[in-house]
């Protein structure tokens, strides 16, 4: 049990809680973060790095944090990569590091790795070629990735919510307040998000002063302002991205995924006042425990009360770090030396940037100006600062300490200000870029415009609030922008790197997260890469989960640098939402499960599932596959199904098909138009089996036409096409046909269909329907229908069949269907499920899906006959294309094994004489069939090789096997119809 | 472009309509130039629409897919006489 250190001027609520991190237990204040309560504890070592697995501890206190990455839970259940600084401590949390084996004081590949060297850019793809990357891959993966993938992770559901607002601020920080502010008070209806756990930003610790209070009373007080205004404030909720003119923020109650909100929120106006993020400078070994940025200290410092170190070096290039050491120094930290790399002539010279210097050097600070630290010595922590004078041949001296807190200046936020058109404008202030071009509705202020003293930030984020405001018509009054004065202008001088001979620069680290070094964007350069968005694939510098926040600027400064042109010319490569890491689970919210999408069953849905039918989701339907038998796998209870509907009868439940009911006077030109035959000849009470074409003359869909009346018909469509089928009436309509006298209207389920398939079909009937239907029974020719009504309910009997039997189908409503379905199974019809089916109209070369696959037309698919007709429908004219007369275009044909009892399945290449590797078509469907006790199959094949009797071979190197084939025609059974007919 | 004006229910979600097809720029395109040679245009399309989760309409719609700024909706057929 480790004891806590002293904290001093903590901001958090008294109270203890307890986490284990790797094994140990240790304890933590309420609101401290996983990072805060470590390094109360002094635990600087909170990980490896993934390539090098070099000791490392955080460097930030933000989720831009690059190193001190953790996994939270217990196996399998773990969460990999949350950030230290952002997982909200909870009683009983279970914390583990990450990329170290055994321990994370003794790395077993860390000590490989260093017998072998370092890996540069590109050492994978150079390396590891012969014999093959395969050799290798097995041993590389187990030692990269970041962290470990969970075996099992349920997180609870979370929330998705919908919103608007006039204003959306993101970033709660001094501009943010005050444009919310601003914008509130002139009466627009405002939310404001913020990624921390708390508002403030860097108002937390910076000395200053607003409208004559502190900078904590401000925030106290604008807060309290904004509530009274009903400002809506979304904390610990990140903007991570804008869809469809929705902007998406991400809650992340406590950085623990789980229970999350997904907020879609729909602004007139967003103001991005995203801050700044404070950029590091590579020296040598500048990864080591121990070095951190110091905005993240003195945040540790002011909000947590955690002293970060004992004695202290900062190494900055601008002036405010003379007020951090102050205000570190009243933290009670001991600061040695601070290491200016500007020149004296260019540290600012007003008189309290002076005073302070001198005041801190009375104190005992050594301040060196002109001086760069150029290593970090230690190796598990920093043990000294090594220290040289640039530019000069001065020797070069060690100063003890544990910490040094680097700064080399504020990198904008600009992210979601380069979207939408938005374009990364250099800007000198920064030494980084700020975004520019915004689109109308668009404002970015404060620091993630480059403004970086509080004065101006105040006054720019007021402005942009009101101006928000009168956009979106809310003309109060703003009110006047908060005075306040902070830290100094920074004045800062572009420092990026120490000087390092190039033997030390593979340990200048720039992307921490990836371990991307100096020395890989040299190679980089050397092996070509230009551009900073090829140099960022090839070195993965601000791949990682941190995107690169802190090293991604750093990267392209100093690529400059390497390739002696300005950061302006090399640009910064750019950041893609999501901003910041979401799971999955946030995204889906509820839309899991059965609730992905609609549900539609059947009528007689439940009686499946009570009758042990295979229920399987067939587009937003649930069909049974088949029914189990005891003791009968599904393919031979398939088989069973399909062998009783040919020997006696079966029932099928058909109430899936699409109906369409299209009426009116211009009905009938109206389906001559969209079927490949002509509608306008069938005689009331029958119906006609068509295809219907695309606008290309592809074969879109097929299904059965009834005329109930010369000015009504109704349209069947297979199952899964019946939303799609109903668009595309509709879309006819509206265009070549609009103002025409027809409607059409889905009846989908206003129908029930029972099918009543097998010889025995006609008689169980005459005795389920009794004497009225009797009559209809015995005079209903193929394809002819009847209406009537049946125990009160409407019923059509339809003499129709998909299985090549005599065959019925009842259409009735979906109330009789249980009764209907109940009486003839009673009367000894078994039911036989959609793999029967399949069965049956494979025997009989009937065509699904497989076949009319949106690439066959319907020369392809053996409807000469029809398309000679000349019936000008629509795609009819496209048929005549040359392209689909040619002898390599498929063709439908049957297939059987040659020896007979050979098996071939659907998905099968198949080739002829001349090639053994060139395939010249493939099987669409294959069924083992119980009436002829072999494999048949239908097919596709090139129109030169369609004769009966061909030879082929059905190669499936997936499934490990070749069959000869014969090609037959593609009705196995029953080629004349007499069993349909009778 | 993040929202359509549907002339029938008003301005609603893009998720609630369905794209359909881009129409030729040359009105006299033969069925074979429609079907294969179509030119994307960056400055204005004309499209079809659906709007399947609402009033089921089929509309015109004519904007610039570079910018995604709307310049026209409307009904196609009988809504639009």
């Amino acid at each position: 049990m480790n004891e806590a250190l002293s904290r001093t001027g903590t901001r958090l609520r008294p109270g203890a809680l307890s986490f284990t991190f790797d094994g140990r237990q240790y304890t933590a204040q309420p609101g401290d973060s996983a990072a805060s309560a470590l390094l109360a504890h002094g635990v600087r070592l909170m990980g490896r790095s993934v390539k090098y697995r070099r000791p490392r501890g955080p460097l930030c206190a933000g989720p831009e944090e690059p190193n001190a990455l953790l996994s939270v839970g217990t196996a399998p259940e773990v969460i990999p990569n949350l950030p230290a600084p952002q997982v909200l401590v909870r009683d009983g949390l279970v914390l583990r590091s990450q990329n170290r084996w055994p321990t994370l004081k003794f790395d077993l590949a860390s000590v490989l790795r260093a017998g072998g060297g370092f890996l540069g850019a590109g050492f994978y793809y150079k390396t590891f070629i012969w014999p093959s990357w395969r050799t290798y891959e097995g041993i590389i993966r187990r030692l990269a990735g970041l962290g470990e993938a969970p075996g099992r992770c349920e997180l609870p559901q979370g929330a998705i919510e919908h919103c608007s607002c006039d204003v959306l601020v993101a970033g709660a920080g001094a501009a943010g307040l005050t444009a919310a502010l601003a914008a509130a008070r002139a009466g627009a209806r405002v939310v404001l998000c913020e990624r921390e756990p708390r508002c403030g930003g860097e108002l937390e610790f910076e000395t200053a002063q607003i409208d004559g209070s502190s900078a904590l009373e401000w925030i106290a007080s604008t807060l309290a302002q904004l509530r009274s205004l009903g400002v809506r404030i979304l904390t610990h909720t990140a903007l991570v991205a804008e869809s469809c003119g929705e902007l998406i923020a991400h809650a992340e109650p406590g950085g623990l995924p789980g229970g999350n909100t997904m907020y879609y929120i729909r602004a007139r106006e967003f103001i991005i006042a995203m801050g700044a993020i404070e950029r590091p400078i590579a020296f040598c070994d500048n990864d080591r425990p121990g070095v951190m940025m110091l905005g993240a200290a003195e945040r540790y410092r002011a909000h947590y009360g955690v002293q970060i170190g004992a004695r202290l070096v900062l190494f900055a290039n601008h002036e405010r770090v003379y007020s951090a050491a102050r205000r570190l120094m009243a933290g009670g930290m001991n600061v040695r030396a601070i290491v200016d790399t500007r020149r004296v002539h260019q540290l600012s010279t007003d008189e309290a940037s002076s005073r302070l210097r001198e005041s801190l050097r009375s104190d005992g600070v050594e301040c060196l100006a002109g001086h760069a630290v150029t290593a970090a010595l230690g190796r598990l922590a920093v043990q000294a600062a090594r220290i040289e004078l640039l530019g000069g041949s001065a020797p070069h001296r060690q100063i003890p300490c544990d910490t040094i807190l680097i700064s080399s200046g504020w990198t904008p936020a600009a992210q979601a200000g380069l979207q939408q058109g938005g374009l990364a404008q250099y800007c000198a202030a920064t030494g980084a870029f700020v975004a520019e071009n915004q689109p109308s509705g668009r404002i970015v202020t404060g620091a993630a415009q480059g403004l970086l003293e509080l004065t101006a930030v105040l006054r720019d984020g007021h402005a942009a609030g009101a101006r928000a405001a009168r956009a979106v018509g809310a003309l109060g009054n703003s009110g006047a922008a908060p005075d306040g004065r902070g830290d100094p202008e920074p004045a800062a001088v572009t420092f990026a790197r120490a000087p390092a001979p190039s033997s030390a620069e593979k340990r200048q680290f720039v992307d921490l997260q990836n371990d991307v070094t100096v020395a890989d964007l040299r190679t980089a350069l050397a092996e070509g890469f230009r551009d900073i968005e090829h140099i960022k694939r090839y070195t993965t510098l601000g791949v990682g989960t941190d995107q690169g926040r802190t090293g991604g600027v750093l990267g392209a400064q100093i690529v400059a640098e390497l390739k002696g042109e300005s950061l302006a010319e090399i640009g910064a490569s750019r950041s893609r939402p999501p901003y910041h890491p979401v799971t999955m689970r946030s995204i889906a919210g509820f839309h899991v499960g059965a609730a992905v999408k609609v549900a539609r069953r059947t009528p007689l849905h439940d009686w499946h599932s009570a009758h042990r039918g295979m229920l399987e989701p067939m587009g937003l339907w649930t069909r049974p596959r088949y029914y189990t038998v005891h003791g009968l796998s599904a393919a031979a209870a398939a088989v069973e199904e399909a062998r009783r509907v040919r020997s006696h009868g079966g029932i099928a439940d058909g109430s899936t098909l699409g109906k369409l009911e299209i009426a009116g006077p211009e009905a009938a030109a109206f389906l001559d138009y969209l079927y490949l035959t002509k509608a306008s000849t069938i005689k009331v009470g029958r119906s006609k089996y068509m295809v219907n074409l695309r606008e290309d003359g592809m074969v879109l869909d097929d299904g059965l036409v009834l005329r109930l009346a010369a000015d009504r018909f109704v349209a069947t469509t297979s199952s899964s096409h019946g939303t799609h089928m109903l668009s595309h009436f509709e879309h006819y309509q509206s265009t070549q046909w609009s103002n025409r006298a027809l409607t059409i209207t889905d009846v989908t389920e206003a129908w029930a269909v029972i099918a009543v398939a097998g010889p025995s079909s006609r008689a169980t009937l005459h005795r389920v329907l009794g004497g009225s239907w009797s009559a209809a029974l015995d005079r209903l020719k193929h394809m002819e229908f009847t209406d009537g009504h049946f125990d009160g309910g409407d019923l059509r009997l339809l003499r129709a069949s998909f299985s090549g039997e005599l065959a019925y189908e009842l259409h009735c409503r979906p109330a009789s269907a249980l009764m209907l379905w109940e009486a003839l199974h009673t009367a000894g019809l078994a039911p036989y499920g959609i793999d029967a089916l399949d069965i049956l109209r494979v025997e009989k070369g009937y065509l699904v899906s497989s076949e009319i696959n949106g690439q066959t037309t319907p020369l392809d698919l053996g409807m000469e006959a029809l398309v000679r007709l000349g019936n000008p429908c629509l795609g009819r004219e496209l048929l005549d294309r040359a392209a689909f007369q040619e002898a390599t275009r498929p063709r439908l044909v049957g297939l059987r094994a040659l020896d007979g009892h050979g098996q071939f399945l659907a998905g099968a290449q198949l080739t002829g004489a001349e090639s053994a590797t060139r395939p010249c078509g493939h099987v669409t469907s294959s069924v083992f069939s119980p009436t002829f006790g072999e494999w048949l199959g239908l097919a596709l094949v090139a129109r030169n090789l369609t004769l009966e009797g061909t030879i082929l071979t059905a190669r499936d190197p997936l499934r490990s096997s070749h069959t000869a084939v014969r090609i037959v025609s593609p009705v196995h059974f029953d080629a004349t119809g007499a069993r349909m007919m009778a | 472009m993040t929202r359509l004006v549907c002339p029938f229910c008003g301005p609603r979600e893009l998720r609630e309509f369905v794209f359909h097809k881009t129409l030729p720029a040359d009105d006299n395109a033969n069925a074979y130039e429609r079907t294969y040679q179509r030119v994307a245009s960056i400055a204005l399309s004309s499209e079809h629409w659906q709007h399947v989760e609402g009033c089921r309409g089929w509309l015109l719609v004519q904007r610039n897919p570079s910018t995604g700024q709307v310049f026209e909706v409307r009904l196609l057929g009988a809504g639009a006489a």
